[in-house]
């Protein structure tokens, strides 16, 4: 199969082919189960939203496996750590306005898990720095059991709320248009997802700090020689996976139900939607997350909702197969251990 | 060389903590015939003026503090805490000979896991020598754990739902040592069926939870939708770690008349709440296991106007005053505030089902003679269980248990309410 | 290159020496002389039971340790095949007599003949190793992170396939009332008798691996590991290697879940999915990946901390539940691979100083050097 692949435009040709017959097992599907446009638009409109978060949570893995060609498996932990802080921020009682006490929560979630995150890195990974990646992997692990804990300790097993951003109840507000309903959180969550998108762009190509950690990311030895510090590098990268991290999760809070273990689903998927970006662009990341939201969304509205992860790693296998360096292609750096 | 130093203080910790085990005198799960010293003089002190204290008894509690079925298991083992702490008041259980035992409560978490459930099912049995066992928040950890009670002839009371528990699909007859206290899934569906059937909706949608008891209310609530000619013309499963619904488009495309949603929260609170983003004018109807504080705060406005069979524990206030639930529940109620310092949100059916096993078992211990041995022990309670637990008043409903019937509750043990104003309001048929 | 002397014989004596002990811990509880039993041992902190289930996930990870190890491929979807093997066995005992086995081989085979079981166990590894053939050949392409991910597909792939296998797999509920296993009419139970037929199988396996890591296809895997494309150059078949290893272990994994079956009567899907198979892999690691010794080690303390925190917490810290369990494993679990990233074999045969040599007969492997250089 694979000889037959090898010229570019038979490549083409046959992910054209593949993209048609799954848009027609699709419709096949669907229309077996009476779906009307009205159902594919909500089916697509949800999966980008759910997508948008996996690329939230996708950017912290690329950004720390850049820089320290490490797998954080504690990414998940990041984003319920930004949720369960900013839900226990907005319950407590303080004589503030609603609009201003949320937007403190958000403000305590994201940068109360930005110093977990940096504690996790000096505490966990410096110590390890030069031990096997499969041994750092596994601390992350360790990593993430351990928030999990601590979230079940101190919040207990119940399932806790945040307002919505645009009517601060727990009622989000609704937008209908012709059966098709957005809710108005889906807007913050894009809004969200563009703004950290430009904020980074910047960060990276505009900024000393940010020059110095592609440089890390490029050439761990180079950039040394060149007077970067790259252990403080990894701090960063650290602290920066867990602020998009918690961004995801705090983003995300009013449309779902903060609990101690949102953190695994979602950090499993982040981390497909990583490996779609090839595991080292962030643009790639990005793609990969709204692509997998979707894909997973219709998937299942179309067949059954329980087979739902299967066709996440589905899809995972076959980029892994067929196109390792990802979608929109960093290159295959950094995979042979 | 400092790794080094640190690997080995590491093990010798481990061994340590493993040695001093051993050697540590540490306070009972294993008390030697003279009894503890901290048993005190009930306050209804029979005739002879010092009572006699006698061996303690030792009851084995499990329930799922951690993992996804959490939210049931945490009520259950805070009631048992509750209960071991009042027995501990009173210094034990009195035997109808005046002797009391002290009983010692052993709890452990199953993690909402099977395996771990045997795992500490067989602690329980060999290692700590209980006399009875409650626990199993889950259908699945129950399930796992009832070969080994069957084995070792240990009476087991279960806080989970699915008939298997008890009886024996392949047979029909009842496992001897298994008991359980939570109202049938099939009575629940009875519920649901008839409210649909009086509302005059001939199609519904079912969406249920991954898990066994998602699973068991779409098996019960087909079943008695069939059975009054309803068709459940869709049908689909979630996972409580959901965060798109994408049911909800199959479900207005299917154009079922109602949703039936079969999942505990927060998980049904969430497609509660999908369902009234997606399908606004579509009614929804839910199973007894909603029926807690969490459904209301976790869906909040979406719960308005859903309808579900529940438990009496929930609006015990609104009962009649010659309920004979009535009195115990409000007691319930007060205890467990006041034990875990929550409010009423705290409080759910899951605690009650916990209640009602562990009274089970303490009764049937206030009948053993003294100078019982384990195996008499245990073959004693059971039958106490299976012969004495009769017009036995609980928080789940009037129980009758029999040799046939290990549970003993009919459909009457739960009654229709809906969700008015952010709390339930009793919805009788006649209302309808 | 033989060695001399006792050497030679090293693998069986260290196997015979590690069977003598677990002979002596069954024995124990067996006999139980003077009313001591085996739980007295450790203070009735660890169970027999955990005896059992350590000698059952041990042949699981005796797989993974060849396969991450020494073939240098991670996997983080063994727990599938590790289920693959429970259900076949749980299914064709239970279930099968309900489809009518009966009508395929009529009177020639029934299931309620003893032997049935064993050979269902064959059957699941036979399926099983299928299975990993056809998988593998595609997956094992793949490298590093990415072979992580594919496996961990992989895994998880099958774990929903299970769980929602409707009325075939029992779904969320799963299979029940999963017979015994009996070799005429001895049956193997109780509990002790159960215990030597898995740390029988348990040794077995360890030395059937240990000999082929030190055998000229253990030679080949370490090469692999070493470098890929050293190794090609060398002439060594890659692709035939690594599939072998792959296939063996999750043959191992399907052994494994097969006697699961029969020792909990009942299979679910929850042990299965990813954190079944995360399990898996953090016990490898903290055993030490490089050491087939590792395993019953890795397996071990990881259960040996959960009981310890089961039946201790209650004593430190009033009113602790499971919650606290968490924590401290994870945390456990991070001071372990901070200051003992070679896992605990390693540190062992450091204290021990003959343990290690039969360790380090293995080999040196990459992750040795490599972790070596940090300490």
């Amino acid at each position: 199969m694979q000889s037959i692949l090898r010229t570019k435009s038979a490549r083409i040709g046959a992910t054209v082919a593949a993209m048609v017959l799954l848009v027609a097992i699709v419709l096949y599907l669907g229309d077996a189960k009476g779906f009307g446009a009205v159902q594919y638009v909500q089916l697509v409109l949800d999966g980008i939203r759910g997508g948008s978060i996996y690329a939230l949570i996708a950017l912290g893995f690329v950004v720390v496996f850049n820089v320290t060609g490490i797998i954080n498996f504690a990414q998940g932990g990041f984003v319920m750590s930004g949720a369960m802080l900013a839900v226990a921020f907005n319950n407590l009682a303080l004589p503030l306005p609603p609009a201003l006490k949320l937007a403190l929560a958000v403000v305590f979630g994201v940068v109360g898990t930005t110093i977990v995150g940096a504690l996790m890195e000096r505490l966990t990974i410096f110590p390890a720095r030069h031990s096997h990646t499969l041994t750092l992997i596994i601390i992350t692990v360790g990593v993430y059991i351990f928030m999990q804990g601590m979230a079940l300790l101190i919040w207990g097993a119940n399932a806790y709320s945040l307002p919505a951003f645009s009517s601060l109840a727990l009622e989000d507000q609704i937008l209908r248009s012709g059966g098709i309903m957005l809710k108005a959180q889906s807007l913050w969550i894009w809004a969200t997802l563009a703004v950290v998108l430009v904020a980074l762009y910047f960060f990276f190509e505009r900024t000393l700090l940010g020059k110095a950690l592609r440089a890390c990311a490029i050439n761990r030895r180079a950039a040394e020689l060149m007077g970067i510090n790259p252990s403080r590098m990894s701090l960063l990268s650290f602290a920066m996976a867990a602020a998009l991290g918690a961004i995801g999760g705090v983003v995300l809070s009013p449309a779902t139900r903060p609990i101690y273990d949102m953190g695994l689903k979602l950090g499993l998927k982040g981390f497909i939607a990583a490996i779609m970006g090839g595991m080292v662009s962030s643009p790639g990341a990005v793609v990969g997350g709204i692509l997998l939201g979707v894909l997973e969304n219709v998937a299942a509205g179309v067949t059954r909702a329980g087979f739902k992860d299967i066709f996440a790693f589905v899809i995972l296998i076959l980029i892994l197969l067929f196109r390792p360096q990802g979608i929109i292609g960093g290159g295959e750096r950094g995979v042979e251990q | 060389m400092k790794k080094r130093a640190f690997a080995l203080l590491t093990m010798i910790t481990l061994l340590a903590l493993l040695v001093g085990g051993c050697g540590t005198p540490v306070p009972p799960p294993e008390p030697t015939t003279p009894p503890p010293p901290e048993a005190t003089t009930p306050p209804e002190a029979t005739t002879p003026p010092e009572p006699v204290i006698g061996t303690a008894y030792k009851l084995g509690f499990f329930s799922s503090i951690t993992g996804p079925t959490s939210s049931l298991g945490v009520p259950e083992r805070n009631t048992a805490e509750m209960i071991a702490a009042q027995i501990e008041e009173a210094g034990g259980v009195t035997g109808p000979d005046g002797v009391i035992h002290p009983v010692d409560f052993i709890i452990y978490d199953d993690e909402s896991n099977p395996e771990v459930a045997a795992t500490v099912a067989s602690r329980l049995i060999e290692e700590d020598e209980v006399d009875a066992i409650v626990g199993g928040s889950g259908s699945g950890p129950s399930l796992a754990v009832v070969p080994l009670m069957q084995e070792a002839e240990i009476p087991y009371v279960s806080m989970a739902s699915s008939r298997a528990i008890i009886l024996n699909p392949e047979t029909g007859e009842s496992y001897k040592w298994a008991f359980k206290t939570p109202q049938e899934n099939f009575h629940s569906g009875g519920w649901q069926a008839a409210y649909v059937e009086a509302m005059g909706w001939d199609q519904v949608c079912v969406i249920y939870s991954n898990d066994g008891y998602g699973q068991d209310c779409l098996a019960q609530t087909t079943a008695a939708m069939e059975e009054k000619g309803i068709e459940v013309s869709y049908s689909d499963s979630f996972e409580p770690t959901d965060t798109e619904f994408p049911q909800i488009a199959s479900v207005v495309a299917s154009g079922c008349d109602a949703l039936v949603i079969g999942a505990v929260p927060p998980g049904a609170a969430l497609v509660t709440v999908a369902a009234r983003e997606g399908a606004p004018d579509l009614p929804v109807v839910l199973g007894h296991g909603v029926c807690n504080a969490t459904m209301i705060s976790a869906a909040g406005a979406a719960a308005e106007g859903t309808v579900f069979p529940c438990g009496k524990l929930m609006y015990a206030d609104g009962l009649p005053d010659d309920d004979p639930q009535k009195a115990l529940l409000l007691k319930y109620r007060e205890d467990y505030m006041a034990f875990t310092g929550e409010g009423p949100e705290g409080l759910s059916t899951f605690g009650g089902h916990g209640w009602d096993g562990v009274m089970w078992v303490l009764e049937a211990m206030g009948s053993l003679e003294d100078g019982l041995d384990l195996t008499a022990r245990r073959a004693a309670i059971r039958d106490y269980i299976e012969t004495q637990i009769t017009n036995w008043p609980g928080t789940g409903g009037v129980f009758n248990v029999t040799p046939e019937d290990h549970l003993g509750l009919t459909y009457e043990a739960l009654g229709f309410v809906k969700v008015e104003n952010g709390t339930w309001v009793y919805f009788p048929p006649e209302e309808w | 290159m033989q060695r001399e002397g006792w050497r030679r014989h090293q693998i069986s004596i260290g196997i015979g020496v590690f069977a003598i002990v677990i002979f002596l811990l069954g024995w124990l509880e067996m006999a139980q002389p003077m009313g001591f039993e085996f739980s007295d041992v450790t203070g009735g902190i660890v169970s027999f039971d955990t005896l059992v289930r350590v000698g059952l996930l041990t042949i699981v990870v005796v797989g993974l340790n060849m396969l991450m190890g020494h073939a240098g491929q991670i996997s983080l979807g063994q727990a599938g095949f590790y289920a693959i093997g429970a259900y076949v066995s749980a299914i064709m005992t239970t279930r099968a007599a309900n489809r009518g086995i009966n009508v395929l081989f009529p009177g020639v085979i029934r299931e309620e003949w003893w032997w049935w079981p064993w050979l269902m166990i064959l059957a699941g590894m036979v399926i099983t190793g299928g299975i990993a053939y056809l998988i593998g050949r595609p997956v094992l392409r793949l490298k590093g992170h990415y072979l992580a991910m594919g496996t961990l597909g992989v895994g998880l792939i099958i774990f929903v396939l299970f769980r929602e296998g409707g009325t075939f797999t029992g779904a969320s509920d799963g299979v029940g009332s999963v017979p015994r296993l009996c070799i005429g009419s001895f049956e193997m139970w109780p509990r002790e008798r159960y215990y030597f037929l898995v740390w029988a199988v348990a040794l077995a396996v360890m030395w059937l691996s240990l000999n082929i890591v030190n055998s000229r296809v253990g030679r080949g895997l370490r090469a692999i590991e070493g470098s890929e494309l050293a190794a090609q150059t060398m002439g060594v078949d890659i692709e035939k290697f690594k599939l072998q290893v792959f296939v063996l272990s999750t043959v191992y994994a399907s052994i494994a879940g097969s006697l699961y079956a029969h020792y909990q009567t009942l299979v679910n899907p929850t042990p299965f999915g990813f954190v079944g198979s995360l399990d898996l892999v953090i016990m490898a690691a903290l055993g030490g990946l490089a050491s087939i010794w590792g395993a019953p080690f890795g397996v071990g303390i990881v259960y040996v901390i959960k009981e310890v925190l089961r039946a201790r917490l209650q004593t430190l810290l009033r009113g602790a539940g499971g919650e606290h369990e968490i924590v401290i494993f994870g945390l456990l679990l991070v001071l372990i691979m901070i200051f003992m990233p070679q896992g605990l074999s390693y540190a062992a045969g450091k204290a021990f100083g003959w343990l290690r040599n039969l360790s380090r007969r293995e080999g040196k492997t990459e992750i040795d050097r490599l972790t070596e250089k940090a300490t």
